[in-house]
């Protein structure tokens, strides 16, 4: 009990150390909101008018009192669920734009990861079952030169390729012409928009799956008991994936809860590149617009999700793992 | 292994299939435009918003999905002959310079049918009073020209606006900027900026067709009260492009009208067969140096650091040519021709490259060359500058190459350093800089776009940006302002403005380097009657710019 008890403690401790990040991080940047978008209205380079900052200024709303006064008004709006008001999509409340943006992070970036995890995690069992053979070179080799490789870099090329030379797939947005509903045009044209984000992550995603779940069945696959069982004379395909990979696959399950957390993130890069109308997109709008109250709020969930996902994996540990809870 | 084989070649087939297909999905042409009338032109969503379906047609809130086509303002400037071109309001006079009065337009209708009159006007001002996020114009404030104390409509076509004091420096934003929304709207919902407006009822030339979240339609009206004048049947937003993307989206004929930054339209677009390119001057790009600080505060140092920069080299570099070399009368040229004072018709008031020029003035104003190969101040002090650049302005950073380059060869050290935009505005704001590159508005209200840049209230001393950056501080040009904006006479004000351009030729506050661009690139396929070096017409309002259309013959 001792145990549950010190990672729940140590969760709610993590949760408050971020919302007062979250809530400081943002005022000691540089940068006007007000400025920043009577400059975007008017051009990279224009004249900003002091008049124009002044309104925009009066309509964001100064903040007002203290740092301690605010910071308790923030606590006290985090509590009853109030995020504010997004400076960019003004006057729209802050949730109603993270909503309409979720669904497209949970579509691409939670289905790529799905299939990530998958697909990473079997050619990493297929490539330690097989290691040092041509197969397993060509996976580990593979899989770090493009690991090294940059997303943005892929994401270019793949958008290079896939829209402008060929221009099978539309380059950017979520959707083109069709009108949201459940039909059948409008479910096509969001694949075909999601199609080439989507390659970019599948290209990148597996990797970490790939080698985490190569590198620990190889150390299993050396333990006495994977001796015993083929002593046994058990099958190879029993042997690799009932003894080997299962005991292999526990570190890779807390890889794949913890890029779940990250969802909230979304793929800033590739979200950047495609246009796509995610969360990962709104951040990168959300920093370069000033828009604090997203960006917290943005920043918020996406710690949270990421803590949740800890708290669960810790706990389930305890569960399953007798010594987990022993070593605390 | 045979059956995987079958398995991935019987994916890759269908994905070849579906994607065939795939890129427009959905798509419909246009319907059919009457005899006379362009069918579609394609423009680029006008933000650059990423979460769809957030739909508000506000022109009052940041970003409203088109704050163009919708509500109209009561007059139009055009920018180059800097008349102002009669909209919603036929006319104004100035009673005297604390009383303004506006002549509405009577006959104009909203789109619900409601005649549109002069107490939708003054309603729009008042709301601006009441919600200062409103007030665009900055009419109830103080900077340039006293706040507004009233805004009756004293009949259905008149508006009469009474100021504190004088305010004729006031006039360009409220018949250009507010745009007129209807009070039996807008009236009942409390704060028009946080109003959200889904169903627009504007008196504009078109009105919403269909919105998807992507994708606006906006089709012309019928009964507009100027019937004749857009021959654009729909109008259809759609994207936000970068300038690749934007310019492969013009070359495949995706889009009409692009106004963003594409370099090298020469090569890129123009020789294309299909498109082609207006930039004209909006203003000036300028080196500002710190006019507090020693020795860009003494006027023949600054001199001759304009005769040092070779401004057509910098043309060259920066804008790949398209941007003239730039006047240090801070009138845009040729444009402009008629607006420039007499005394420099002759000459275009240039300072030209003349680097024998610079090193005379500066060894005549004691800035001796050292054996270094370095000048020193006439006492004998180093001179050592740090030139600031915004990181990631790629044209200001061609400029900033060059004049470094110059200055250099006139034995001055220099320095530049790219970095943060928000930390040149920091600069900006505190004074901290020794110089850098700012941008002089050639708007038509040259008491606040030329006298703005030389007032010594306008130099920031804290958080706010304000317009006078260089910090040039001169009492007389304080008080030449002032009368400026206080007075109401074109020909008095033709005067001071001539006043206020011998300033910047003679002492120099702020280096003319080259025109910064208002661009336009456009598709020749769609329509006619663009704008061009031999059909110039200014591109700063979409608005004004659909009425030249006409269909390709």
């Amino acid at each position: 009990m001792k145990y549950f008890a010190s990672k729940i403690g140590y969760f709610l401790l993590t949760v408050w150390a971020a919302v007062t990040l979250n809530f400081l991080i943002p005022r000691l940047q540089p940068g006007d909101p007000a400025e920043v978008m009577v400059r975007r209205l008017s051009g990279e380079t224009g004249q900003v008018d002091p008049a124009q900052v002044e309104a925009v200024r009066a309509m964001l709303g100064q903040p007002t009192g203290s740092l301690w006064s605010q910071y308790w008004d923030y606590l006290g709006a985090l509590l009853s669920g109030d995020f504010g008001v997004s400076f960019t999509y003004f006057p729209f409340p802050v949730t109603e734009v993270i909503a309409k943006a979720l669904p497209w992070t949970v579509l691409l970036v939670g289905l790529t990861q799905v299939l990530s995890f998958v697909i990473g995690t079997l050619l990493g069992a297929w490539a330690a079952w097989r290691r040092n053979s041509r197969f397993d070179g060509f996976i580990s080799i593979g899989s770090t030169f493009i690991g090294n490789l940059q997303t943005f870099w892929i994401g270019l090329l793949i958008l290079f390729f896939g829209a402008y030379e060929l221009g099978w797939f539309p380059a950017s947005g979520g959707y083109g012409y069709t009108t949201p509903g459940w039909n059948g045009q409008f479910v096509a044209d969001v694949i075909a928009h999601a199609f080439l984000p989507a390659l970019t992550l599948m290209v990148t995603a597996p990797i970490g799956f790939i080698l985490g779940m190569r590198n620990t069945m190889v150390m299993t696959l050396g333990e006495d008991y994977i001796r015993l069982a083929r002593a046994e004379g058990l099958s190879d395909r029993t042997v690799a994936l009932k003894y080997a990979a299962r005991n292999a696959l526990l570190p890779s399950v807390t890889n794949f809860a913890l890029s779940l957390g990250a969802l909230f993130g979304g793929s800033i890069l590739v979200e950047t590149i495609f246009d796509y109308p995610g969360l990962g997109r709104l951040i990168g709008e959300a920093t370069s617009n000033r828009d604090f109250p997203l960006m917290q709020a943005l920043l918020l969930f996406t710690i949270l999700a990421v803590l949740v996902a800890n708290l669960i994996t810790d706990l389930l540990y305890g569960v399953l793992d007798p010594r987990a809870r022993k070593e605390s | 292994m045979r059956k995987r084989a079958g398995l991935i070649t019987a994916l890759t087939v269908v994905t070849a299939l579906v994607a065939g297909g795939c890129a427009s999905i959905g798509r419909d042409p246009a319907p059919a435009a009457p005899p006379g009338y362009i069918q579609e032109l394609i423009l680029p969503a006008e933000q650059p918003n990423s979460v769809q379906g957030l739909e508000n047609f506000n022109p009052y809130a940041p970003a409203p999905l088109t704050a163009t086509w919708l509500y109209e303002p009561l007059m139009i400037r055009d920018l180059f002959s800097c008349e102002l071109v009669p909209w919603l309001a036929t006319g104004y006079s100035w009673p005297d310079p604390q009383t303004l009065v506006l002549d509405i337009r009577q006959g104009v209708s909203w789109g619900d049918g409601v005649p549109f009159t002069a107490k939708d006007v003054a309603f729009t001002f008042n709301a601006a009073k009441t919600y200062p996020g409103a007030d665009k114009a900055g009419l109830w404030g103080e900077l340039f020209g006293a706040p507004a104390t009233e805004v009756v409509a004293t009949d259905d076509a008149t508006v009469r606006i009474t100021f504190a004091g004088p305010a004729a420096s006031k006039l360009d934003a409220l018949v250009n900027t507010m745009k007129i929304v209807p009070e039996h709207i807008y009236g009942a919902g409390g704060d028009i900026t946080t109003y959200v407006d889904k169903t627009p009822v504007g008196t504009g030339p078109y009105q919403v067709g269909e919105f998807n979240g992507r994708r606006l339609t906006l089709v012309r009206k019928t009964d507009y009260w100027q019937p004749d004048a857009y021959k654009v049947q729909q109008i259809s937003l759609e994207g936000a492009y970068d300038a690749n993307s934007g310019a492969l989206k013009l070359r495949n004929g995706d889009l009409d009208y692009y106004t963003g930054d594409i370099p090298n339209p020469e090569r890129s677009v123009a020789r294309n067969n299909a498109t082609d390119f207006y930039y004209s001057p909006a203003g000036t790009t300028v080196l500002a140096p710190n006019n507090e600080r020693f020795p860009t505060s003494d006027p023949a140092f600054r001199t001759a650091m304009a005769y040092g920069i070779d401004k057509a080299q910098l043309a060259r570099k920066a804008s790949f040519g398209v941007m003239e070399p730039a006047s240090q009368t801070m009138v845009k040229l040729p444009v402009q021709q008629d607006l420039l004072p007499g005394k420099y018709q002759a000459d275009g008031g240039y300072l030209t490259y003349d680097p024998a020029k610079a090193a005379q003035l500066l060894d005549d104003a004691g800035y001796r060359m050292g054996p270094d190969g370095l000048r020193t101040g006439p006492n004998g002090e180093p001179i050592s500058l740090v030139f600031s650049v915004q990181a990631g302005f790629v044209d200001y950073l061609a400029m900033g190459d060059v004049i470094v380059r110059n200055l250099k060869a006139l034995g001055i050290d220099i320095r530049l350093i790219a970095t943060d935009p928000n930390a040149v505005d920091a600069q900006k704001k505190s004074g901290d800089f020794d110089m850098l590159l700012d941008y002089v508005n050639g708007g038509c209200v040259r008491a606040k776009d030329l006298g703005g840049k030389l007032v010594s209230s306008q130099i920031s001393t804290g958080d706010d940006l304000l317009l006078n950056v260089a910090r040039y501080r001169n009492p007389d040009v304080d008080a030449l302002v002032a009368q400026y904006e206080a007075t109401t006479d074109e020909a008095e004000q033709a005067d001071y403005a001539a006043q206020l351009i011998d300033i910047y030729y003679e002492q120099v506050p702020y280096i003319a380097l080259q025109y910064a661009p208002s661009r336009l690139i456009y598709n020749t396929d769609a329509a006619s009657g663009w704008p061009s070096t031999e059909n110039p017409y200014p591109t700063d309002n979409p608005l004004y710019v659909l009425p030249h259309l006409r269909p390709v013959s």
